[in-house]
């Protein structure tokens, strides 16, 4: 029951709630939680621009729980990147060092290679996301989102009393 | 339809989420602490470390730390040092910049060496600087000490191994070399055609005119001919003597390849010869080695974590379930070093030979993990009645240089078993003293240990022999004991020294007891050498034997012939030249 709950809202939000923007800028925001080592302090500013910005809350939680195991499958190659970027790399050698002797920034674990190599790939990639799941929202309302509004599973989820608690963060018009 | 940006609304329960933050901050902040500490100095020393609790207290500036356990690296049930309490003052402002600054540290109740339930040890003999440290020691060869228990057996000798054939092998193809060379340079003299045209023409001036300047001319060409000629023997015999020369070279070091050859037969014998420093690194060898290993350990992770220099330093990452990676530090100069503890006043806690313990005090300063930015050499020091304690590890510079010097003084020793023989040394109290100094790969160090009463204990269990009867009756009559070992070299080629009273002592009676029986072995193995390399190097001393002495009496003929040839020329010319108004042109 508690898993339904948790997939009713996503549902609900890839259905009606919100514009594509909202859907896809939450789900591309969701990414970046996903993608990188979650007890970081840059998660915590990427949290709260989902919960402070008009993106789609839900959408933010389905990115983040789609990209958490693509966060781990590419681990190996966020180590090569963020070493290559740290160590690789000597012109951003006084850039790492000033941050690295700078207040609150050392914090962050910037100068983790895989944590740098993570959050530097899921910022190069955010904007493709972002227009990728616009297009998908988009095109999933226009085509199957009938079908599936329909069935039988999608009505014994949105029926579910989680939506009370979904209203609370649902997209603004 | 335009969309609203901000959702203002959410303000409130991010606020609380942050609320709610920092409320299981302070909650678990000492938790969460003391879990770091504990990770970080279990990674550090290679041991686990337990902390029972640890406060923080961040706006004091003050970290406490109470009931700390150190585990020691090397042994399994044994703590490398305890803590009753340690008390921190630290800078706060660093902590914004993931640094941390200790002014002040003091601990109160420290105790080394105390007995564990659990082993403490983390890594594995072969995992990072322990496996270094091992592998150095395993290194430095320590000789087995096998005493004969009857006869003395000699393994097979692999003639593969030995060195003189293959000299050997290198001389004779040298010989033949030069036996090649010279014989064209005795072709290339020609001497039989230029003492021919000698004789002939001196034959030729017995019945001739003073006034015959065409022969006169003929027989002076004839006699530069026979000088130039005589100059090139001279220059050939003086390159055959200096081949002769080489090559008798070549046949002393065949002399001493052999000498190898025994002494590498000798090895066979799985003893080590009779001299004290032999017998005494097979004694206390093992145990020096120990203590120099232990010594290099602690050096070695000073300069893993506290290495000179400001390049980026990559250390392994957290744990976590994702991939902890690589966490790269970048020092800068006139910053402060991640890691700096000003100065630490320590008590200690020291039991003198099964005494009540007694307090004494300790200091560390300047302990830092970027010495180049701190600019000054972390030291420790303590003394007191019958301890000292010195150390400098000065990182400040590109090369380190290390120095450690530690001297205990009516000490419990820990006893000691003999490698190879069925006892134990039960030194007692005594003194102690390492000193070790590693500047960038050059070692010296010197571990020393006295005891006056010192008790022999023979294992019950071990099997009864002549050798082990006798040695017993000499080392059990020995109430001192003075042990001194000493390192020096490099870290890659270095040398170990071990001398002892014991060891002199049981080289004596080692010596008469098994001097007939080593030295008949030895003729053994020296005969089988003989039998397997005198019938590869007589023919090749013969070679060169015989290589020399046809050459230099081919080269002697030559030469007189020569002589003879000019000999007559100019007596002939002498004669002519002598008649009364005659002078030649």
């Amino acid at each position: 029951m508690l898993v339904l709950k948790l997939i009713q809202s996503p549902i609900k939000t890839l259905h009606s709630e919100g514009t594509p923007g909202q859907v896809a800028a939450g789900i591309a925001l969701g990414s970046i939680l996903g993608l990188t080592p979650l007890l970081n302090l840059h998660n915590a500013v990427v949290f709260a621009l989902i919960v402070v910005l008009n993106v789609s809350f839900p959408a933010a939680m389905l990115g983040w729980a789609l990209f958490v195991p693509v966060g781990f499958l590419f681990d190996p190659a966020f180590d090569t990147i963020g070493r290559a970027l740290l160590l690789g790399t000597p012109a951003l050698r006084p850039l790492w060092t000033t941050l690295d002797n700078a207040a609150v920034a050392p914090l962050t674990n910037f100068n983790n290679t895989v944590v740098l190599g993570s959050l530097v790939c899921s910022l190069v990639f955010w904007l493709p996301l972002f227009f990728a799941a616009r297009r998908g929202v988009v095109r999933y309302r226009a085509t199957v989102a009938d079908r599936i509004r329909h069935s039988r599973l999608y009505r014994a989820v949105a029926a579910s009393k989680l939506y009370t608690v979904y209203r609370l963060f649902r997209p603004e018009p | 339809m335009r969309v609203a940006l901000f959702r203002w609304k959410a303000i409130g329960p991010l606020l609380l989420v942050g609320v709610v933050g920092v409320g299981s901050w302070l909650v678990f902040a000492d938790r969460i602490a003391k879990a770091t500490a504990q990770a970080v100095g279990t990674t550090l020393v290679g041991a686990r470390v337990e902390i029972d609790r640890l406060h923080l207290d961040l706006p004091h500036g003050r970290v406490e730390l109470r009931g700390l356990t150190v585990a020691s690296p090397f042994e399994a049930l044994e703590n490398l040092l305890q803590a009753d309490a340690l008390v921190a003052d630290i800078d706060p402002l660093p902590l914004l910049e993931k640094k941390v600054v200790i002014d002040r540290l003091a601990a109160t109740g420290l105790r080394f060496g105390t007995p564990r339930l659990t082993d403490g040890r983390t890594g594995g003999r072969s995992d990072g600087v322990m496996g270094q440290v091992t592998r150095w020691g395993e290194q430095l060869q320590v000789p087995a000490l096998a005493l004969p228990t009857g006869t003395i057996n000699i393994d097979r000798l692999d003639p593969g191994q030995l060195n003189t054939p293959r000299a050997a092998a290198a001389l004779a193809a040298r010989a033949d070399s030069a036996r090649l060379t010279w014989e064209a340079g005795l072709r290339g003299l020609d001497v039989t055609a230029t003492v021919d045209t000698a004789k002939h023409l001196a034959e030729r001036l017995r019945g001739a005119k003073a006034t015959d300047v065409r022969l006169l001319g003929d027989a002076r060409r004839a006699l530069e001919q026979v000088k130039r000629a005589q100059e090139r023997v001279l220059g050939l015999e003086r390159s055959v003597a200096a081949g002769a020369a080489a090559l008798q070279g070549g046949v002393a070091g065949l002399a001493d390849a052999k000498q190898r050859d025994y002494a590498l037969a000798r090895g066979l014998l799985k003893l080590p010869g009779l001299d004290a420093p032999d017998i005494g690194a097979a004694l206390f060898g093992p145990a020096a080695v120990d203590r120099f290993q232990r010594a290099l350990y602690w050096v070695q992770l000073g300069r893993r974590y506290m290495p000179p220099g400001l390049l980026p330093r990559a250390t392994p990452g957290p744990s976590r379930a994702r991939r902890a990676g690589m966490t790269v530090r970048f020092p800068r100069a006139h910053v402060e070093p991640a890691f700096l503890l000003r100065t630490a006043e320590l008590s200690v806690e020291l039991g003198a030979g099964g005494a009540a313990p007694r307090t004494y005090a300790a200091r560390l300063s300047d302990v830092t993990t970027d010495p180049t930015l701190h600019g000054r050499p972390a030291t420790a020091s303590a003394s007191a009645p019958g301890f000292r304690l010195g150390a400098v590890l000065d990182h400040v510079r590109a090369t380190p240089r290390d120095t450690v010097a530690a001297s205990l003084v009516g000490v419990a020793l820990p006893p000691l078993r003999l490698p190879s023989l069925p006892l134990r040394i039960e030194p007692g109290s005594g003194t102690v003293a390492l000193s070790f100094a590693l500047q960038g790969d050059q070692v010296r160090a010197r571990w020393t240990m006295q005891s006056d009463r010192v008790r022999w204990v023979r294992d019950s269990g071990a099997a009864a022999s002549a050798t082990g009867d006798v040695i017993w009756r000499v080392v059990s009559a020995i109430a001192t004991l003075e042990v001194s070992a000493s390192l020096t070299g490099s870290l890659t080629h270095p040398r170990l020294g071990v001398s002892s009273n014991v060891d002199r002592a049981i080289a004596d009676r080692l010596r008469a007891l098994l001097g007939a029986e080593l030295a008949a072995a030895e003729r053994r193995v020296r005969a089988q050498v003989d039998s397997l390399v005198d019938g590869q190097v007589a023919p090749v001393l013969a070679q060169v034997e015989a290589l020399g002495g046809d050459v230099t009496g081919r080269l002697g003929g030559q030469r007189a012939q020569l002589d003879d040839a000019r000999k007559a020329l100019e007596q002939r010319l002498r004669e002519l030249t002598r008649l009364p108004g005659v002078r030649l042109p």
